[in-house]
């Protein structure tokens, strides 16, 4: 069995206040100072993909990202959690594109390095938190899409998985070469490698895979060609103030403070 | 009566003493089998150099071995140890001269050196023994300490040693008595039994039992010898060579370097990978239970034991040691002692290290089997697993902090060293000292403190990452050398010479655990950077605050590189008050909890270190707690929050209150 994890390296959440930046021109964020990790859903299809193929045996996991230079990291922790193989599609745009030229690019790829039986991808990711590339790249493959799923089983037919839902869980059998977006759970939290097995990940190959060699053509892919674009990005400020409440006795600041809340709930 | 002439019968009253020697052979052969088989063990171990520096190595035991100085710091139990060791040591001579006096012929047992040496002083210690032996028993049966194991091996050791001594001297007292003899009085003991006998019994009588009491000592005697090697008592030899081979580094260098391309498997779990004296450490210990008496995490009421640690593995490698081919049985999780809980609750505080009479290493194990637990099984409390994550993505353990290392310069005119590359020190902030709130205010008052001595400074500010000092105590020495390696070659670039950190844990890892990694620069803990400005007259300090102070010596100084006056001598500058010292001070001090990758776990509150640590502080009157280490400011303050109720008293740091001291200068 073959499956396929598409992961993403965003800005790290944990970012310091100091460290983050916008990007005016681009309206994205800074990543000049800023530190890059894993998306961590994208760790939690990983996870449930390994788990998969723990319980299945005699299977392949594949990761693939479209990134830039640094998430080579971020395809060498896979790879130490015992991925066996890893794709960077380079990314040397001059700005992060939407997802779903995002999903474009992956499809192209995806199609290049052959046919899946299962293609796994994170929920949402943790930077713009749009949650599309999954259903993007599945209508760009032409095949069945499932989101919020957090595990799955092999069957006769193809997989059976279980879905989040609001009110609880849904259970269905998806066929075989179907996109699933992966939620996380109790059960799917990202294992820890072992240091040899990191050791190792560093003498592993990571295939490299340019736009050329998806015979995409890079200028065909700028801004104006996303389909969905930001208008406006600022970081919000945040105003405070602070007054003290005058008052006789407590009965007298209460009531003040009471006239305040009031006052205030009136504007909202 | 010639005192030149003094001397008595060997083996009065006793013929067919061949018998004795038939009966020593085997003795010698039990006793000589069960050394063998110690041996045998510890030299399953792997290689570790200590052997080296035999003069040092000398002089460590003259010091522990022979003058017991670490055994001498638990008065009660250092006194009647040295009663029974210092009686048992000269009864042993006494033997021996007895047996070179009749056997070899060499005819020494007489004279004065027979009147003062072989009587009097061989009859007073032997007295000093048996009060050893009885303050012993004392001990095991009413004082019972927390931390005494009570076994049947111990007892039977006190009861056999008791019946020896007391047999011996109701030999010498009727021989004195039946023979008359003229010099009886030289020996105290035996002369007051020989007055009381003489009473009771006829010369006849006392000669029976006399023959009768010989062969049961004999017997008693030769009995212990040959069972001794298989009990805590082999410690005389075991303890000795175990000084001996003693760590000469400071504890803050104790654990070992892995070779990650040559290792076949990180960390340990099974006995054979331990090194050998490690392995003879097991051997060494006399189950005195100083150790988890002294460890924080066992006097919190964990589950930790670093004593117990070490008997239960003694008893695994006695077992596999039957079973021979078993050295490389797994050991984790094998014993209560060594549950993965257990493990996971070291402070890597080293006071059982510091604390033992026998030179056990007990903390680095710990170490060792929590690298096999982190590198090999990757399984450990999901806290460490985030610290250790946000270090291998951030470079700092501090999961969740918002600050960046830049945040507390701000406002202040505080160089880095890409913009200053002749500064004439580094000032290593730490992950501690920029990323946690509390202690930028500390990190600024450092700075302020150099300024005004006129000292050319710069901090790394961004390029600044986690020295690997809690990887490594977590477990994780493949990162802890990465880190090292990424560290080293940043102070290459800027061609870093002197490094002054406030942090007691990366002063330790650079001094101690980097030069093996290829650091190669000198680095100070502010304490002694600040101390030697002092000196030099370049802090004008002016004690005009009355605070009463009171110090909290980081293990990492005080400890694991017995650092604790430098800054005492400071503190004593920074108020007119004298310096008050906590019950537990210097190298004795008490963990604040921190160490060991501890500080990023959350506790139950009644088995928290720092409560513990708060509470002995709250019993002194003291208004000011000066620290030197962040963890141990973090920890300690929240410790006395926590208990200190409406009292005032705070906790401060040393560059917090000599920068106060400075600044009433103007
Ligand atoms: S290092 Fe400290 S916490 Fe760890 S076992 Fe020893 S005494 Fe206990
Ligand atoms: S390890 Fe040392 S301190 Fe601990 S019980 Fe044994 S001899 Fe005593």
């Amino acid at each position: 069995m073959k499956l396929l994890v598409c992961i993403k390296q965003i800005l790290d959440p944990e970012i310091p206040v100091r460290d983050f930046s916008i990007d005016r021109e681009k309206l994205e964020a800074d990543s000049a100072n800023a530190n890059q990790v894993t998306n961590i859903f994208c760790e939690n299809a990983l996870e449930t993909a390994l788990q998969l193929r723990d319980s299945v045996g005699e299977s392949s996991i594949t990761v693939i990202c479209f990134g830039r230079e640094s998430a080579e990291d971020s395809l060498r922790k896979a790879l130490a959690m015992k991925a066996d193989e890893a794709c960077l599609v380079m990314n040397d745009l001059n700005h992060t594109p939407d997802s779903a030229t995002t999903a474009h690019v992956l499809a192209s790829a995806i199609e290049s390095l052959g046919s899946f039986d299962l293609i796994f991808t994170g929920r949402e990711s943790g930077d713009w938190g749009n949650g599309q590339t999954g259903a993007y790249l599945a209508e760009e493959l032409k095949v069945p899409y499932l989101p919020f799923v957090d595990d799955i089983k092999q069957t006769d037919k193809g997989f059976e998985v279980r879905r989040q839902t609001e009110s609880g869980w849904e259970r269905y059998g998806i066929p075989a070469s179907s996109v699933v977006t992966i939620t996380n759970s109790d059960h799917n939290l990202p294992r820890i490698p072992k240091t040899r097995d990191i050791m190792m990940s560093h003498r592993k190959t990571i295939t490299r895979v340019s736009f050329e060699d998806l015979k995409i053509r890079k200028d065909e892919l700028n801004p104006q060609s996303d389909s969905v674009r930001p208008v406006k990005l600022f970081v919000p400020e945040k105003e405070s103030a602070c007054e003290f409440i005058e008052g006789e006795n407590l009965n007298a600041k209460i009531d003040q403070l009471a006239d305040k809340i009031m006052e205030i709930r009136s504007t909202l | 009566m010639n005192p030149s002439d003094a001397t008595r019968e060997v083996l009065w009253n006793i013929s067919n003493s061949w018998i004795m020697y038939a009966l020593l052979l085997p003795t010698l052969l039990i006793a000589g089998n069960g050394i063998l088989l110690r041996i045998k063990r510890w030299k399953k171990g792997r290689p570790v150099d200590r052997l080296d520096r035999p003069l040092e190595r000398l002089q460590n035991v003259w010091r522990h071995a022979v003058l017991q100085r670490r055994t001498m710091r638990n008065r009660y139990a250092g006194i009647f140890h040295a009663f029974i060791f210092w009686g048992f040591i000269t009864l042993t001579l006494a033997t021996t001269v007895v047996f070179l006096h009749h056997d070899f012929g060499w005819q020494i047992m007489q004279g004065r050196f027979y009147l003062y040496f072989q009587s009097l002083f061989v009859d007073l210690l032997g007295l000093l023994a048996l009060i050893g032996v009885g303050m012993a028993a004392w001990r095991r049966a009413f004082l019972q300490p927390r931390f005494l194991v009570q076994s049947s091996e111990a007892t039977w050791i006190l009861v056999l040693a008791f019946i020896i001594l007391g047999t011996g001297f109701l030999l010498e007292g009727w021989r004195i008595a039946a023979t008359d003899d003229p010099w009886g009085n030289w020996s105290p003991v035996g002369s007051l039994i020989a007055t009381f006998s003489i009473h009771w019994m006829s010369v006849e009588t006392m000669q029976f039992f006399h023959w009768g009491v010989w062969w049961f000592h004999l017997l008693l005697v030769f009995g212990f010898i040959a069972w001794a090697p298989y009990t805590k008592m082999l410690h005389p030899l075991t303890a000795t060579l175990n000084i001996y081979a003693a760590n000469l580094k400071p504890i803050g260098a104790s654990l070992k370097t892995i070779d990650f391309e040559s290792e076949e498997s990180f960390g340990i779990n099974r006995l054979d990978h331990f090194t050998w004296k490690d392995l003879m450490d097991l051997d060494a210990c006399t189950e005195c239970g100083r150790c988890t008496a002294v460890c924080p995490a066992a006097t919190a009421g964990k589950s930790l034991s670093p004593r117990d640690i070490i008997l239960d593995l003694r008893e695994k490698s006695r077992i596999s040691n039957k079973r021979e081919t078993t050295f490389s049985d797994p050991i984790i999780g094998t014993a209560p002692s060594l549950s993965t809980e257990s493990l996971w609750q070291c402070t890597s505080c080293a006071a059982c290290v510091e604390s033992c009479p026998v030179s056990i290493e007990q903390f680095p194990k710990i170490i060792d089997m929590r690298r096999f637990q982190v590198m090999e099984e990757a399984v450990f409390p999901e806290p460490m697993q985030q610290a250790l994550a946000s270090i291998e993505s951030r470079g700092h353990p501090f999961s969740g902090s918002r600050f960046s290392r830049l945040d507390w310069t701000e406002g202040l005119n505080i160089p880095e060293i890409k913009d200053r590359p002749d500064a004439e020190v580094l000032v290593w902030t730490g992950c501690g000292g920029s990323l946690v709130e509390r202690n930028q205010k500390s990190s600024r008052a450092l700075t302020k403190i150099l300024d005004r001595a006129g000292i050319s400074y710069a901090i790394l500010g961004r390029e600044e990452k986690c020295t690997g000092d809690p990887a490594r105590r977590m477990g994780n020495e493949f990162l802890f050398q990465e880190l090292a390696k990424q560290n080293i070659q940043t102070f290459e670039k800027y061609k870093v010479k002197t490094v002054v950190t406030s942090c007691a844990h990366c002063f330790n890892t650079f001094r101690n655990e980097y030069p093996e990694q290829g650091g190669q620069f000198e680095v100070f803990h502010h304490s002694e950077y600040l101390k030697r400005l002092l000196d030099q007259g370049k802090l004008p300090m002016k004690s005009s605050s009355d605070r009463k102070i009171t110090l909290h010596d980081p293990c990492y100084l005080s400890r694991h590189n017995h650092m604790t006056e430098d800054a005492r001598s400071l503190l004593q500058q920074t108020s007119s008050q004298p310096l008050i010292e906590l019950e537990r001070n210097r190298q004795n001090s008490f963990c604040c909890g921190g160490g060991g990758g501890l500080s990023f776990t959350e506790e139950p509150s009644e088995q928290r270190v720092n409560r513990q640590r708060a509470d002995e502080i709250l019993k002194t009157d003291v208004d000011t707690v000066a620290v030197a280490c962040p963890f141990c400011t973090t920890m300690l303050e929240d410790g006395i929050n926590a208990c200190k109720g409406s009292r005032d008293i705070k906790v401060k740091e040393l560059s917090e209150l000599i920068l106060e001291s400075l600044e009433t200068e103007e």
